[in-house]
């Protein structure tokens, strides 16, 4: 073979961060909050938006660790079960073992790792593909949290529980920190250290990854267990603010946290993605629901929205990526 | 030579026809197998009626279970058929009670069905959006859909004519039953005799060997998922005649439980192996599990876990199968 | 057209069954074939020689139909046709039979070989019987007696999944059979009996395309042999006509460029010593040393196991048997983040999958095996990164308009630039090198062989594995000859001559351990 002379590559029109998806849906992001202040006038108050923020914070800390799984190439559908097991076996253990409250909320999330470590194991031993394997573990999880609690309910937590998911501090709500704090950290690990940009090189190229020494089999492991992490995290904060436990808890939350991931500009094939995108996504996905609120259409009916949000964006960004890689 | 040729041509129908059955043999055994169990411990759970329930009640996921095996067969996987179903149910039976024919009401949700699942099947083939993303979304919509259509109310009213359980053929068999039977045969047959049945199994195997001997994928796909809507639609028409109401949902993860019917009747879910016959019998054995339950006094609230480990457990031996055979 | 019994089976003075004229085909960056013609006559093995990269694979899709050629055409019969699809290539009789086998594992050997045109019955059910008929008249008609029609084809052994996919062309009267690199996963035993039914092919009038890197083989079965080289078509000629060593000349002799000249190192201690090293299915008891400041080059056609073994010292197969010592240490080497941790480098054959993340920018790329450097406890420091990086594309005089472009749309010179440069970031006290300077113009080769005689002038251990005998014979300070997963012959630099090495590489009686 002999090589030809590659053409100059082509100037470039505008700024790079202009043309990039996230910018992109932060633009729409700010008009659809100028959109929503104009139909509601009690919108755009400071009390209102961070209580909105309340309310992503159970899909956002998921959210997280998706946005990393994704970037690899992964999936993981089971977030949703371990939700709702965790949140049964916070309230078993502490009902029906005794654990002093705090001792069953870090059992709680000790069950979360380790049902994400063990997707993250299966998926890097046995190599079932994670599609697979989080379909049959959202199956167990959820069963074995239905088998659990039979059905049954947990109420009556100590007051101070309740601070998590139903108070303020600093006059923010006080799970609004955590997801703060988390983003923050997710957004430096994902975009400034090694680890970040293994799980790039893996979902864009696994082989070469391993080839120059990566520890890719270690990373999956790592960001499945947070997964779970996250979901027992998230289930934490759920039941404190609804102050009970119920084994349908998190049912449907893989919906609301890919769609996030996906609209926030994650390539659903991999290697693309930020945290800074996911959030926006997030914003996107509440301020959506609010809008569909605020017409009179109630919680069922906005997974309608949401379903029609991935399938659309999927979409999109698949055809802008095609034409990008010249196809 | 000649005698190791000879030894091998004998060696091999019998190896053959042992690999070919098991599965489904084994299903078959463990049906039998569980049934005297439980029966021994409690005989009333080997009572006409209970197992006449048993059957009746669960029927229309074996049928459901048809449909998903094809899917998975030819390497795809669809999570929407649950939602699916309580939509065309609902729709067979809003018609019924506004007065339209019974039959129109009848075949209503399969024409429904065909054309949301060959919808997708279109958008996953050719605008080759990954199937996970496509029916993840679509069942949301079809879910809140209902929901918000129906507002959780229940339809009751139904005409006389409506209700196909009430048939019974030969005097004993009931109607679901007998569909289920001839829905599973007939598919059976299909995927074994005819051409676009075996193109299924290529596409599913090989998708790029399938190509070079002249399948389209992408056809085949949406085939394949038009179909999977058919027998959801005829599924959905057993679950809306079952019982004199129609609710306004189906079980919670319908899906799982298809899904894993499919996957414990032999159906790989990595593509290409599977068998309908294989689904059917894993489908009534999980619904005997669950009525089995009941009586040695498990509690109910188990049998999803039972459906999880299950599932996880075919998935890890098939992958393991997989890699042993590739690696030989 | 009379044929006499003494004549050979074919007659090149007939019509040929397969001609191709002129054809070129480019790809973006790289010109493929240009201006490759040659004939096959009906019942004749034509061999296809040539290296990696020569065009084999190309020409072999264009006639199967794969994508068409950019200029040229392909004559079948005496009549011109138009091959855009597989599709095209079945119906004019050509059929192939790739290197990876295209079947379905669990499906049986009938239902494979008549996939997408099984015989049928009334409304239009499969005849599955007929099916099962069929397959055991063809095994009948190729004397294969130790395959059933209903054997699952996952179940198979190699040698019997080929023959199931000979097989299948035949039922589709294929009267062209392609066959790309055939013997590269069989056993001697499955060897002999393909070369059988290729036998029994010839007898039938199947005109066969033999694609080969085995001398011994294409002396064995096949009639005539062209030879490919850079894209074009070098020779053709009648295997009785012909030796061995002529043909390697063709497929590897090039006009010697001004390498640049062999500095002389100080040779050190061994960095690199390698003992009765084991792996299935191609690395056999291999032994070997590379000392720092030496560059050892690893002579060998295609298939003799080079790369496995690289891959086995380098940890992405680890080793079965045998032992590794790194500077006089015994190691297992179970990963490559191990070997890497051990001072171990290796640039890979096929950058674009191995070596490479296209996607990523340059300055990704450039420290993506030496993250730990430019990173303080885990965090990556730009600055850092970016200085590695700027210094890596001056000293390789990497060709980019900036560290943020994307690897990908760089040239193949410049690409290879950076998986060197990656490594080196390292600073490794081994370097293997799989292929170096292949498909790279004449001006990137020379700089990346003016560095490595200069990471050798540092102590580096280099163990260079090359198809280009010029290259191996001019940088090395020791030539080592794999052949079949073994080494075979090792040659001083005195003693390394392109006949020796040729030789040794073919497997003649004549290669000699040299002083």
């Amino acid at each position: 073979m002999s090589e030809i002379p590659l053409p100059q590559a082509a100037r470039r029109v505008a700024p790079w961060w202009l043309t990039r998806h996230e910018t992109m849906l932060a633009a729409i992001l700010l008009v659809a909050l100028i959109v929503l202040g104009a139909l509601n006038n009690r919108f755009l108050t400071l009390d209102n938006l961070l209580n909105q923020g309340r309310l992503t914070t159970e899909v956002g800390l998921i959210a997280l660790p998706m946005t990393f799984i994704i970037i690899t190439g992964g999936i993981d559908l089971s977030v949703g079960s371990i939700v709702g097991l965790c949140a049964i076996l916070l309230g078993y253990s502490w009902k029906n073992f005794g654990f002093p409250l705090p001792l069953a909320i870090a059992f709680s999330l000790l069950v979360g790792a380790a049902a994400g470590f063990l997707n993250g194991l299966v998926i890097t031993r046995v190599k079932v593909p994670p599609l697979i394997m989080t379909i049959a573990t959202l199956a167990l999880y959820r069963g074995l949290a239905e088998g659990i609690s039979q059905a049954r309910s947990v109420r009556g937590y100590p007051e101070w529980f309740y601070f998590i998911g139903q108070e303020n501090l600093l006059g923010v709500p006080a799970q609004l920190w955590l997801l703060l704090i988390a983003i923050v950290i997710a957004g430096i690990v994902l975009d400034r250290t090694t680890f970040g940009r293994t799980l790039y090189a893996i979902g864009n190229n696994e082989t070469a990854a391993r080839f120059s020494g990566l520890p890719v089999d270690r990373a999956k492991l790592i960001i499945y267990t947070l997964s779970g992490l996250m979901a027992a995290l998230s289930a934490v904060v759920l039941v404190s603010r609804v102050t009970t436990t119920r084994s349908d808890m998190g049912i449907g939350y893989e919906l609301d946290v890919i769609a996030t991931v996906v609209l926030g500009g994650t390539s659903i094939f991999g290697g693309v993605g930020t945290i800074w995108g996911t959030v926006v996504g997030l914003a996107m996905i509440q301020l959506l629901k609010d809008g569909l609120a605020l017409t009179g259409v109630k919680g069922d009916a906005t997974i309608v929205v949401i379903g029609t949000v991935l399938i659309l964006s999927t979409l999109v960004a698949s055809s802008l990526q095609r034409r990008r890689d010249g196809v | 030579m000649s005698t190791m040729a000879v030894t091998q041509a004998e060696a091999d129908p019998r190896r053959f026809l042992r690999a070919l059955a098991s599965q489904e043999a084994l299903l078959a055994i463990a049906v039998i197998f569980l049934a005297v169990a439980v029966g021994l411990y409690n005989p009333r759970f080997l009572a006409t009626r209970n197992l006449s329930d048993v059957l009746l009640g669960n029927a229309y996921i074996a049928v459901a279970a048809v449909g998903m095996s094809m899917v998975i067969v030819s390497g795809n996987i669809d999570i929407s058929v649950g939602s699916l179903i309580g939509v065309l149910a609902t729709l067979s039976g809003t018609l019924a009670v506004n007065g339209v024919p019974i039959i129109v009401a009848w075949l209503a949700p399969l024409v429904a069905g065909i054309l949301v699942m060959a919808l997708q099947g279109i958008i996953i083939a050719y605008l080759r959006i990954p199937a996970i993303v496509v029916t993840l979304g679509m069942l949301s919509i079809l879910k809140g859909g209902l929901i918000s259509v129906t507002g959780g109310k229940w339809i009751t009213d139904l005409p006389d004519g409506f209700h196909l359980a009430d048939t019974e053929l030969f005097g004993t068999v009931p109607m679901p039953v007998f569909l289920m039977i001839v829905a599973t045969i007939l598919a059976a047959i299909w995927m074994r005799y005819s051409a676009p049945g075996r193109a299924i199994y290529a596409v599913g195997g090989n998708a790029e060997a399938a190509r070079l001997c002249g399948i389209s994928q992408p056809r085949t796909v949406v085939m394949v998922f038009a179909l999977h809507g058919l027998f959801a639609g005829i599924a959905a028409l057993l679950y809306a005649t079952q019982l004199r109401v129609i609710q306004s949902t189906v079980p919670p993860n319908l899906e799982l439980t298809i899904i894993t019917a499919a996957v414990v009747g032999g159906v790989s879910i990595l593509g290409g192996v599977g068998t309908v016959i294989g689904s059917t019998l894993a489908a009534i054995l999980i619904a005997e599990i669950a009525s089995a339950l009941v009586f040695i006094d498990v509690s109910p609230y188990w049998i999803r876990a039972v459906q999880g480990v299950l599932i996880l457990v075919t998935v890890i031996a098939d992958i393991l199968r997989r890699r042993r055979m590739a690696g030989a | 057209m009379t044929m006499a019994s003494d004549q050979a089976p074919h007659d090149t003075t007939a019509p040929p069954i397969l001609s191709v004229r002129g054809i070129e085909k480019s790809f973006p960056g790289v010109r493929a074939l240009t201006g490759v013609s040659f004939d096959v006559a009906k019942g004749e093995v034509h061999a296809l020689l040539g290296e990696n990269g020569a065009g084999k694979s190309t020409l072999i899709k264009i006639v199967s139909g794969v994508f068409p050629p950019d200029r040229g055409e392909v004559i079948v019969d005496g009549r011109p046709v138009s091959l855009t699809r597989p599709d095209d290539a079945r119906r004019a009789g050509i059929a192939t039979i790739y290197q990876e086998l295209l079947l379905f594992p669990e499906l049986t050997v009938a239902e494979n070989i008549f996939m997408g045109h099984a015989p049928r019955k009334g409304f239009g059910r499969l005849d599955w019987r007929a099916m099962r008929d069929k397959t055991r008249a063809l095994l009948a008609s190729l004397e294969i007696h130790d395959l059933q029609a209903d054997r699952v084809v996952g179940s198979l052994s190699v040698g019997n999944r080929q023959r199931v996919e000979i097989l299948r062309a035949l039922s589709q009267d294929a009267r062209i059979l392609i066959m790309d690199e055939p013997t590269a996963a069989l056993t001697e035993y499955d060897v002999t009996r393909l070369f059988d039914i290729v036998r029994k092919l010839k007898a039938r009038g199947v005109a066969v395309i033999y694609i080969s890197h085995k001398l011994d083989e294409i002396f064995a079965i096949a009639d005539r042999v062209t030879v490919l080289r850079d894209g074009a078509h070098v020779a053709t000629r009648r295997v009785a006509e012909t030796d061995a060593s002529t043909l390697v000349q063709s497929m590897v002799g090039r006009k010697i460029e001004s390498l640049f000249p062999k500095i002389t190192v100080p040779i050190g201690a061994p960095v690199l010593e390698v003992r009765d090293l084991e792996r299935r299915p191609l690395t056999k008891k291999v032994s070997l040393t590379v000392r720092a400041g030496e560059i050892v080059g690893l002579a060998g056609l295609v298939g003799s196991g080079r790369s496995e073994l690289a891959q086995t010292i380098f940890g992405v197969t680890p080793a079965e048997g045998g032992e590794i010592r790194i500077a006089g240490a015994q190691v297992a080497i179970a990963s490559p983040a191990q070997a890497r941790a051990l001072g171990i480098a290796y640039v890979p054959e096929d950058r674009g999958t191995q070596g490479l993340v296209r996607a990523m920018t340059v300055r990704e790329n450039f420290s993506l095996a030496a993250l730990g450097k430019v990173a303080l406890g885990g965090f990556i420091d730009r600055t850092a990164e970016r200085k590695l990086a700027g210094d890596g594309v001056k000293r390789f005089a990497v060709k980019t308009s900036s560290l943020e472009q994307v690897a990908g749309k760089l040239s193949g010179g410049n690409q290879q630039k950076i998986v060197l440069g990656k490594w080196l970031a390292n600073q490794p006290r081994l370097l293997i090198l799989d292929e170096p300077t292949r498909g790279i113009d004449v001006g990137a080769k020379a700089e990346i062989h003016r560095l490595m005689g200069e990471l050798a002038s540092q102590g580096l251990a280099i163990l260079m594995i090359s198809s280009e005998l010029p290259e191996v014979l001019g940088m090395s300070d020791r030539v080592l000859v794999m052949r079949e997963g073994r080494i075979v012959a090792e040659f001083s630099r005195e003693a390394a001559t392109q006949e020796a090495v040729g030789a040794a590489m073919m497997g003649s009686h004549n290669a000699e351990q040299a002083a």
